[in-house]
């Protein structure tokens, strides 16, 4: 396999795909010229020009920083085809017209490279006949690459070889994706709509034959096809509303087209009210109308009963909640089964049929069952694929009672389940051997590419060998808070610090065991990574402080804040290198770990924050001390070294107003990361490379900072100059009186205290400053009322 | 009346076009901005031997970084004017202009000089933030509540005198939307030439694709802020910046901006030695202070002691020359002191025009000066408000 090294890439067509395809291009660091038709008037760049202010725009955000954009050229079919020449890889990503398609494959053959890879961004054209509209010697480098909308936040990536698509390339580029681009690739087979878009358009429409067929309201649908079944929280119709009622009506109007021979074809048409919603220019959240709208605060539903809007209730009856809450799967498929209520009778359907449907196309659109699971995961958003859930209820007889419902005609299709699914025997499609494969009638191992290699825990499919990292490795020291562990295999000399709690809340046992494990590995190791899984760790245990706040232990409180500062100085001292691998959510206690580690190696998906204002505190496990003590190297590193007020005002905000970074590449642009930190694109490789990153520093002599002394603080002007900030937003009836004085403490925090401006200070000082500000903040009645608020909501009180 | 030995008269008054913040004018210094009309006013009045000058007094409200370092002398220096000339630079913020105008009228007046240059200078490109390359407040200010208002920020000063003066969104609006069609109406009449020196502006650009460094020159001549499609229906889209629940916005405050002015002045003996026709003889001018969270509302402090000064009523002024900071704090003013609004602002104002802070009262000296004798008019005032709770007026008589 030879290696694809895209040192520039193109992307055709700056519609709403292309346009944020480039976009994630950008934030991989790759340099990419953007195509469009020429303006008719003006700019000829004009139509790709205001596709890059529309990236700006979107939320959630395409790029990973407004930065990336420059790593974008606008360009037209007008002017620049040469500027193909020195493109590696060039996605096509025009609207779906194999005429229109092949016509652009005329234009730019005579500008490509002779190594480029070629790819269409096709949703479920034929990739065999579009290879045709290609000269011969491209046809080796063409295939597809199915991005999922958002491209920078859905993981999956189909990619689709045709008849003469060279092996070598599919491996090299899927390779490129899945570390250069962090995706989640499978390979597809080329039928149409391929492999996610075939089940999860198919799956879209079971549910609105069966909301039809029970008498069920959309809202109603939505609260049962949302989180409650591991689906996405805007669940089905929702989910439509946000896609266009318009996009979804003409990828249904192709399944029609392309799919004459699909046994479920009858059911591939839109329901007449979406086509009378399209018809009124009700298409969805762009004409805030569809399926929903908002009328002021409330949430109004279509109610097919009265033609009319109502408000959105979406109640599941107390029966099925019940129901939808059995841990067991099989008891719960089962309970499904035997209730009578519409409801439980809806979701049965709903599984059964895409259960049904999966089973019988799977050997037309994809290798395996994986990859059919994974597609739906990775595309759809669901929690699981439909072989999984399908496994998981029972496979036996869940395949029976469908098989019993298309005997009564109950199912949508009479279409017979195939004889692998009712093989005697059969206790699913994954197993520890692979996943099934229906072409081939055997279990199919994952692939072997070396990229897979750096995922020391990638993702699994339900009923695959799932290695848990808590049962992995040697154990070196735990504790109720932690583990300390090594993968000998991988470097016996690099510790994994592992939080245990919740979400990695960060609590006295997580404290302990942080320093007790650096002080372990100090003795016994070259160098540590904190690494668990997803989130890195939500914050501190606002539980323990909440109810430490209600029995008025307030000299506890700041004992356990003094450990807190003493964990993060121990991260940043430790005789051996403290990495953190960080992925999701870093928030408040989190982020001032991720802070003080001697280098962070970050998932692109990461967000962290100083959030501690949302519950009326200041960072005080030395956030505010570490940003006083960057603030002052930075000035130092300035034309006026002392004048530490500029470089503070950036962090004030950020953490006055608990901004949180939405990329990796913010983490660094906020200060909470350094710029030489390591930013990777698939979170399955974090650990993989933090221990090698820990180990090159341990090689390199690693040595701790030195304590940082004689820090020039902003003192009392700095606050002074925060405090006239805050009058202004205060009389401008933009923060509260409490916001206020939050605010006003983290000023004094980052200004290290009411001296003169100026003075110099230690680390120490700065802590003891924050330390005190912030057990004074707790001790006040709004503070407590909004910790016990978001214990309570999991929502912030604004007091 | 106020007592001084002589008149002092206004026999050339100019300014460059004002260039929105970060427009135009971003890659032109404010000392270049500067020398330009320094050798454009001398020029005016070709007869007088510069030597005579017996000082520059320049505006400017951040006087700091670019506009630093005493930015009259090094812009008087960079005119080409000779080395015996002095400079100084002033600053009372937004009546810096009009305040050097007034300093140089009354060194005429008490007969320390016979030929003075009043000038203003201000690039708000050049300044990182709005209150300058590094803010510092005193915590003093917060130590007491009465002081409190010194830390508000223009724009909450105007939300409070908007509320208290009882301004309402739709009439700011209305300001603003009529500031735009007047200053463009004036525009397309080509009533600001007279008062306008072009600007040739140079800027080495790297070119990117050969390696080399461009040369873009262009010379400009037209104020770049007003909209001809400011509309009520445009304005109303826009949110309130200062105050949640707010009324001003973006578009009924001033611009930001960057220009400048310069205006000589010159004592009778000079008129009759050189046989000069004056614009206009230099009446008074007064100062006055209002409360710091109000300070929109600054003029009517000065204005009523302009007048007492100068020994004429308000009714006698033909042309208002009152300083848009915000649409609020000028309908404000207008409805405490009973200004015929017909009368003020009759070719737009800093909504429109924009507004380079300390060089603004020198600019719209020019503006009345050219603007009286264009008319015929007799009286004409120029009075704007000054942060931290001022007011400004300086009135001038056409001849």
């Amino acid at each position: 396999m030879n290696k694809l090294i895209v040192k520039k890439a193109a992307v055709l067509g700056a519609g709403v795909m292309g346009a944020q395809i480039a976009a994630h291009l950008a934030n991989a660091n790759v340099p990419v010229v953007l195509f469009d038709l020429p303006a008719k008037d003006g700019d000829k760049n004009g139509v790709v020009k205001k596709a890059l202010d529309g990236l700006k725009k979107l939320d959630p955000a395409p790029l990973a920083n407004k930065d990336k954009l420059k790593f974008i050229d606008a360009a037209n079919y007008d002017e620049h085809l040469p500027l193909l020449a020195d493109c590696d890889l060039i996605i096509e990503a025009i609207a779906e017209r194999m005429d229109w398609k092949n016509d652009l494959y005329a234009k730019i053959a005579p500008f490509l490279s002779s190594t480029a890879i070629i790819a269409s961004n096709t949703s479920g054209l034929s990739m065999n006949a579009l290879a045709q509209g290609l000269p011969e010697a491209v046809r080796p480098r063409f295939c597809g690459i199915h991005f999922f909308n958002p491209p920078r936040y859905m993981h999956l990536v189909e990619i689709i070889g045709t008849q003469s698509t060279d092996g070598s390339t599919l491996d090299a580029l899927e390779t490129w994706l899945t570390s250069r681009l962090g995706k989640g690739v499978i390979r597809a087979l080329d039928t149409p709509n391929f492999v996610a878009n075939r089940i999860g358009v198919f799956s879209i429409l079971a549910v609105m034959h069966h909301t039809s067929a029970f008498g069920l309201g959309f809202d109603e649908v939505d609260a049962l096809t949302g989180p409650k079944i591991g689906r996405p929280k805007s669940a089905t119709y929702r989910t439509a509303d946000v896609v266009g009622l318009d996009t979804l009506a003409h990828v249904v109007k192709t399944m029609q087209d392309t799919l004459p021979g699909d046994t479920w074809h009858q059911y591939f048409t839109n329901p007449g009210w979406l086509t009378a919603l399209i018809g009124q220019g009700a298409l969805g959240q762009k004409t805030r109308c569809g399926i929903f709208r908002k009328q002021g605060k409330e949430i109004q539903v279509l109610d097919l009963a009265k033609q009319d809007y109502r408000t959105s209730v979406g109640e599941i009856a107390e029966e099925v909640a019940a129901i939808l809450k059995v841990k067991n799967p099989a008891e719960k498929f089962a309970a499904l089964r035997a209730s009578s209520h519409p409801q439980a009778q809806f979701l049965w359907a709903i599984f059964r049929d895409i259960f049904h449907y999966a089973a019988v196309q799977l050997e037309s659109v994809a290798d395996n069952a994986r990859d059919l699971d994974f597609a739906m995961r990775w595309g759809f958003g669901w929690a699981q694929g439909p072989f999984e859930t399908w496994q998981a209820a029972g496979w036996a007889d869940t395949a029976q009672a469908i098989a019993a419902d298309i005997a009564a005609g109950k199912a949508m299709s009479a279409t017979p389940l195939p004889g692998w699914a009712l093989e005697s025997g059969r206790t699913g499609v994954h197993s520890a051997q692979g996943s099934y494969s229906a072409s081939k009638n055997a279990y199919v191992a994952r692939s072997t590419l070396p990229v897979y290699q750096r995922q020391f825990f990638p993702e699994r499919v339900l009923g695959e060998v799932a290695i848990s990292p808590a049962q992995t490795g040697e154990t070196l020291y735990e504790d109720d808070g932690v583990r300390l562990w090594r993968n000998v295999a991988v470097d016996a000399g690099i510790g994994i610090i592992s939080i245990k709690s919740k979400m990695h809340t960060i609590g006295n046992e997580v404290l302990d065991g942080v320093i007790a494990a650096v002080r372990q590995a100090e003795q016994t190791l070259d160098g540590v990574v904190i690494w668990h899984e997803v989130p890195f760790a939500v914050g501190a245990n606002l539980q323990q402080v909440g109810e430490a706040c209600a029995a008025a232990q307030f000299d506890l409180l700041e004992a356990t804040v003094e450990k807190f500062q003493r964990a993060s100085q121990t991260l940043k001292y430790a005789q051996v290198p403290t990495m953190v691998a960080v992925q999701g959510m870093a928030l408040g206690g989190g982020c001032e770990f991720v802070m003080h580690a001697s280098k962070r190696v970050m998932a692109l998906e990461s967000y962290v924050g100083l959030v501690e204002a949302g519950v009326g505190l200041i960072p005080a496990g030395g956030g505010c001390k570490e940003f006083a003590v960057r603030a002052a190297d930075w000035a130092a590193q300035s034309a006026t070294p002392g004048e530490v007020f500029n470089y503070l005002q950036p962090v004030f905000m950020t953490i006055a107003m608990a901004k949180v970074a939405k990329s990796a590449a913010q983490v660094i642009d906020f200060g909470f990361g350094k710029p030489s930190d390591t930013i990777l694109f698939n979170a399955n490789e974090l650990l993989y490379v933090a221990i090698k990153e820990a180990r090159a520093l341990a090689d390199a002599g690693y040595a701790p900072p030195p304590m940082a002394r004689a820090i020039p603080v902003a003192g009392k002007n700095g606050i002074a100059t925060f405090e006239m900030m805050l009058v202004n937003m205060k009389e401008g009836g933009m923060i509260s009186a409490h916001d206020y004085k939050v605010a006003k403490s983290a000023a004094i925090a980052l200004c290290g205290g009411e001296v003169e401006t100026g003075s110099l200070v230690d680390e120490e000082w700065l802590l003891t400053v924050e330390r005190r500000l912030f057990v004074d903040l707790l001790k006040t009645p709004e503070t407590q009322a909004r910790i016990k608020h978001t214990l309570e909501t999991g929502k912030p009180l604004r007091n | 009346m106020s007592k001084q030995i002589q008149e002092a008269y206004i026999v050339a008054a100019t300014r460059l076009p004002v260039s929105k913040r970060n427009g135009m004018f971003k890659n032109v210094r404010p000392d270049d901005m500067l020398a330009a009309v320094l050798k454009s006013v001398v020029a005016q009045v070709p007869g007088i031997d510069p030597a005579l000058i017996g000082d520059v007094i320049v505006g400017c409200a951040m006087p700091e970084a670019e506009q630093g370092m005493n930015v009259a002398r090094i812009g008087l220096l960079l005119a080409g004017l000779p080395i015996t000339v002095p400079g100084i630079t002033i600053n009372r913020f937004c009546s810096s202009g009009v305040q050097a105008v007034a300093d140089a009228a009354n060194q005429i007046r008490l007969g320390l000089a016979d030929v003075m240059i009043a000038a203003g200078t201000e690039s708000m490109s050049v300044m990182p933030q709005i209150m300058g390359n590094k803010m510092s407040m005193n915590p003093a200010i917060f130590a007491r509540e009465e002081n409190i208002g010194i830390a508000y920020g223009m724009g909450l000063t105007a939300e409070k005198v908007a509320k208290q003066w009882g301004v309402s969104r739709d009439e700011q609006d209305a300001f603003a939307v009529a500031s735009n069609q007047k200053a463009c109406a004036a525009i397309a009449a080509g009533y600001f030439k007279a008062e306008t020196t072009p600007y040739a502006i140079s800027e080495s650009l790297p070119d990117l694709k050969t390696g080399l460094i461009k040369l873009r020159e262009r010379t400009v001549d037209t104020d770049e802020g007003p909209r001809a499609d400011s509309s009520m229906a445009n304005l109303a889209k826009l949110k309130p910046v200062f105050h949640a629940h707010g009324s001003v916005t973006a578009g009924n405050s001033s611009q930001m901006s960057d220009g400048a002015a310069a205006v000589m002045i010159v004592s009778e003996k000079i008129l009759r030695e050189h046989n000069l026709t004056p614009l206009a003889r230099f009446a008074g001018y007064a100062v006055g202070g209002v409360a710091p969270e109000i300070m929109g509302i600054g003029p009517i402090a000065a204005i009523p002691k302009v007048l007492k000064q100068v020994g004429i009523t308000q009714d006698q002024l033909d042309w208002i020359e009152l300083n848009e900071a915000f649409a609020a704090q000028s309908i404000a003013v207008m409805k405490e002191l009973g200004i015929n609004p017909d009368k003020v602002n009759p070719l737009g104002g800093a909504i429109a025009l924009g507004h380079p802070l300390g060089a603004t009262g020198a600019i719209r000296i020019a503006t009345l000066a050219h603007g009286l004798k264009r008319t015929g008019g007799k009286y004409g005032m120029v009075s704007m408000c000054i942060g931290t709770g001022m007011g400004a007026a300086g009135i001038i008589e056409a001849l």
